[in-house]
């Protein structure tokens, strides 16, 4: 019988262990906001709307991580625009109105204003704080006035005694989750789409 | 014995990947309420508790350096639990006269209170609820017979806590909350909830422990927060699974 190669193994070994995701690692968070969990909310009091949701603007001071953990970058598995316009496209449909830029009542213009997640190192623990800042503009699509400006902070803090990726992650889940919930059901933002005249009825 | 190795690594790859698998947060725990219109918000939970908590790794790690310099394996195993411990005990004693110095500033405040009561407004300006009302005691017969729902708010621990790596001296305020809303007469809980609520804003402890009213305005602002965050929360359970 053919003996295999030690070195042979442990390189496989170790493909298997990075292509599997397990562990630590600083390198895409699959951040997300699960369409199961999204609810009907203060948004569905307004009548149904046409909007027009914008792509999501990146503000944030500096794009390219979330965060970082000695000296190596936390990064999102995709764009955070893309994450955070995601969740504003299921909360806007789940309540009600329609996404379209076609005949549209409002426009909705979303922007990222941070995304981060901090480690603050203890001596035996660790504490995670994630943090999602995201300003909504309404703007109305025929004279191009702004109707309303907002902005929802969401945070999350975990103490955990070992490093983790499914923590990181988890922590920012629940912070986009915060913001989100925010968005669903500030009562001006709800008033301010009740009170649109529709395309059809100007 | 070759042949297996693939069929084992495959396997382990295949259990390794579930590591990496997304798991959303936890909802709060809800069912549907619409037809609830007549609450009433009860502050409740007992004392509160302040921190400070600033997660240092002082004199942990320096105790760290020292012991690396001991060449006895005996002993540096026996040493190390012990430095553990007095790591804590050190800060433990620093932080709770930190805590002792601002619960005096904050004398007269009631998380409970002030959460529930920026609840009650939060709640108030959906227009869902036909009458929302916090009272401050448990309620009677007849107010138990006449609400829907019953808002429990707890506030277990407020405080200070550092959230940034690089910037000592600095801390934002917080407060840990709890809410459950009940049916009276049946008891069968309709949502709860609980939130670690932060303030989006960095303070100077110093600055903190020294004025009354920076330290009640701060702590105001964060206890406010934390009965919108509730609110929000319960207001978003409101239709859930529908």
């Amino acid at each position: 019988m053919r003996r295999q190669h030690p070195a042979r193994i442990a390189v496989l070994v170790l493909g298997v262990l990075t292509a599997s995701g397990c562990g630590v690692k600083t390198a895409g968070l699959d951040v997300r906001y699960p369409e199961a969990s999204v609810t009907r909310s203060l948004l569905a009091s307004a009548p149904p709307r046409r909007v027009e949701v914008l792509p999501v603007a990146d503000r944030r001071a500096d794009t390219r991580r979330i965060g970082t953990r000695e000296g190596s970058d936390i990064v999102t598995s995709r764009p955070v625009t893309d994450i955070v316009g995601e969740a504003l496209l299921l909360e806007v449909k789940k309540n009600g109105h329609t996404v379209t830029g076609d005949r549209k009542d409002v426009i909705l213009a979303g922007a990222v204003e941070e995304f981060r997640l901090d480690v603050v190192g203890g001596y035996s623990s660790r504490q995670y704080v994630g943090r999602v800042v995201l300003a909504v503009t309404l703007a109305d699509p025929r004279s191009g006035e702004t109707l309303l400006i907002r902005r929802y902070v969401g945070i999350s803090r975990r103490v955990v005694d070992k490093d983790s990726d499914n923590s990181w992650r988890g922590v920012m889940d629940v912070a986009l989750a915060r913001t989100m919930h925010d968005f669903a059901t500030d009562p001006e933002l709800a008033s301010v789409m009740a009170r649109l005249l529709t395309a059809f009825n100007p | 014995m070759v042949r297996t190795i693939p069929v084992v690594l495959a396997l382990v790859a295949l259990s390794l990947a579930g590591c990496a698998s997304s798991t959303p947060p936890l909802p709060p725990s809800a069912r549907p309420f619409d037809d609830v219109r007549r609450v009433l918000v009860v502050p409740s939970g007992g004392e509160s508790a302040f921190a400070v908590v600033e997660y240092s790794a002082e004199p942990g790690r320096t105790f760290d350096e020292i012991l690396k310099w001991i060449p006895w394996q005996p002993y540096l195993a026996a040493l190390r639990p012990a430095a553990q411990l007095v790591h804590r005990g050190i800060n433990w004693a620093l932080e709770a006269d930190r805590a002792a110095t601002a619960t005096a500033r904050l004398q007269g405040i009631s998380p409970r209170s002030v959460v529930a009561q920026s609840m009650v407004r939060t709640l108030e300006t959906t227009g869902w609820f036909d009458e929302v009302r916090i009272i401050e005691r448990e309620p009677t017969a007849e107010e138990r017979r006449r609400a829907d729902a019953i808002v429990r708010v707890a506030v277990p621990t407020w405080g200070l806590v550092r959230v940034r790596d690089v910037e000592a001296g600095l801390l934002s305020g917080f407060a840990d909350v709890r809410g459950q809303m009940a049916m009276p007469g049946t008891g069968v809980v309709l949502w709860e909830d609980s939130q670690d609520v932060t303030s989006p804003e960095q303070i100077p402890v110093e600055t903190f422990l020294r004025d009354r009213d920076f330290a009640r305005q701060e702590m105001m602002v964060v206890l406010e927060r934390a009965g919108q965050r509730l609110a929000n929360e319960l207001l978003y359970s409101r239709s859930a699974g529908r």
